[in-house]
């Protein structure tokens, strides 16, 4: 036997079996998309697939609608499950994880940041923002056939080819939870202080006279950039992440269409780029920037009841 | 105002669109978005804040009660193995010390008998060599006897046989004794006072 032979026996039979059944999936959609104009925004185009409208509003379930809602789901059956089989002593390694997870939310997020009575009463609501914004990053990595745009022909089926796609890419979902958020601070502000005591304590202590109004009509600007700054933060860090890489994983190659040499050359460089972003943007930017919104979100509450602003 | 800003906003990103008479729902408000979003964020919390959160704390809890219970059970075990331990090396003295005086009664006993044993022996001892005593002198004045009525008869025969004459049996035999009488045995008693 050679060694060679002796290494390939060694492989286990399902990594051949994932080899093979990768490159027939890679060769599928390149056949059905070499025939058409790659257009990158249309990774991103929003095709109805049920279209419905109530008042006026289009309400159609599209990719991003079937995103946010896998996402709400998996929050849901994962946490749910998990709470239904948890032991005392841990079991398996899921409950660990969702532990470890329920730390960070518990301690790291919510209680570090807020005194124990607000802390009670938005744990529930800052968790679910954490584990909704996460589980829509992550899902966001993940290779979906949800592209209707471009289809791939498999045994004479037209079936949406598979897409990397994030809800929390599309403004309109960061917006929407910043803007929740926004509402939930001011009015717990206004709660705790009345509206007129809320108002004045956005002015800093020691800032007297005249120097009042141009102060507060700063300080209510900054009110209004958080929402502006806190959906962007998370929608442009992820949307930047899908560019990345988009480009990376071909878009460029196809692109710039720079003949077999180049392409091929251009291809292995940003290949390999575009694993190590991928990477990066599994690895730490999808938990770092629910993090990020979650945690803001429970020092926003805390700024808002505070006394000493 | 708000939704003016909102879309004022990502028109910095329309740049990589192109198309300028439709912007792409990337960065365009999309309000059937948004009310998804809502709902399923909704749903989400409530679904969870119903049956997630306080099954999970209540494990917690439960745990950090176990763990509470465990160190105090560990700590109560703890103090009653040190005082059966300390009631242990007290008995343990004790039992020495009463072994130690056990012992020294033993051997104070065992010599008190002994000395008795040793005095009992000699008193034995000297009764049987006075008893011993007794017989040989008891013996001995029987011996003294049976000799003295030996030479007496013996006397009478030989008086009789030089002097052919036979005296009175009676007074003869009164005659020799007397004689004997005057006689010191005393040499044949051993030398013996008595």
């Amino acid at each position: 036997m050679t060694p060679l032979f002796e290494q390939a026996r060694q492989v286990p039979l399902r990594l051949w079996v994932a080899i093979i059944t990768a490159f027939a999936v890679l060769a599928l959609p390149s056949t059905a998309l070499a025939a058409e104009e790659f257009e990158p925004a249309d990774e991103f185009r929003l095709d109805p697939w049920i279209p419905i409208e109530i008042f006026g509003i289009d309400m159609s379930i599209n990719k991003a609608v079937f995103y946010i809602i896998l996402a709400a789901v998996l929050t849901v059956l994962v946490m749910v499950l998990v709470a239904r089989t948890m032991k005392v002593r841990p079991e398996s390694k899921m409950q660990t994880t969702v532990e470890l997870a329920y730390g960070l939310m518990k301690d790291n997020i919510t209680d570090s940041n807020l005194n124990p009575k607000m802390a009670a009463r938005w744990f529930p609501f800052i968790a679910t923002l954490f584990l909704f914004i996460w589980f829509s990053n992550m899902l966001g990595y993940l290779p979906l056939p949800t592209n209707t745009t471009h289809t791939m022909n498999v045994l004479g089926l037209e079936l949406p080819t598979f897409a990397i796609y994030a809800a929390t890419a599309n403004i309109s979902m960061p917006l929407i939870l910043a803007l929740v958020v926004w509402i939930s601070y001011n009015v717990e502000g206004i709660r705790a202080k009345g509206p007129i005591g809320y108002i004045r304590g956005l002015v800093p202590a020691g800032v007297e006279g005249f120097m009042v109004g141009p102060i507060l009509a700063i300080e209510l600007l900054s009110h209004f950039v958080r929402l502006i700054s806190l959906s962007l933060r998370l929608y442009a860090n992820i949307l930047a992440g899908h560019l990345l890489i988009l480009f990376m994983a071909g878009g460029l190659v196809v692109l710039l269409g720079m003949g077999m040499v180049g392409s091929t050359i251009l291809g292995l460089a940003t290949g390999v780029l575009g694993v190590a972003f991928f990477l990066f943007e599994i690895g730490l930017v999808a938990t770092l920037q629910a993090f990020i919104f979650s945690t803001l979100t429970a020092i926003y509450l805390d700024g808002a009841v505070a006394e000493e602003h | 105002m708000v939704g003016e800003l909102l879309n004022a906003a990502p028109l910095l990103l329309a740049a990589t669109e192109g198309a300028e008479e439709e912007l792409s729902p990337l960065v365009k408000v999309v309000p059937g978005l948004m009310i998804w979003t809502l709902l399923a964020f909704g749903a989400a919390m409530i679904v969870l804040k119903k049956f997630a959160w306080p099954k999970i704390s209540e494990v917690l809890d439960e745990r950090q009660q176990l763990i509470n219970d465990s160190i105090s059970s560990a700590e109560k075990t703890r103090s009653d193995a040190d005082k059966i331990l300390a009631e242990y090396r007290q008995r343990l003295t004790e039992a020495r010390e009463q072994a130690d005086e056990i012992l020294d009664r033993a051997r104070k006993a065992a010599e008190t008998t002994e000395a008795q044993a040793v005095e009992a022996g000699r008193e034995k001892r000297e009764e049987l060599v006075e008893a011993a005593r007794r017989d040989i002198e008891a013996e001995t004045r029987r011996a003294l006897d049976e000799i003295r009525k030996e030479v007496a008869d013996l006397t009478v025969l030989a008086t009789e046989r030089v002097t052919r004459k036979t005296l009175d049996a009676e007074s003869q035999k009164q005659l020799v004794e007397d004689a004997l009488r005057e006689i010191d045995f005393s040499s044949l008693a051993g030398g013996r006072d008595n």
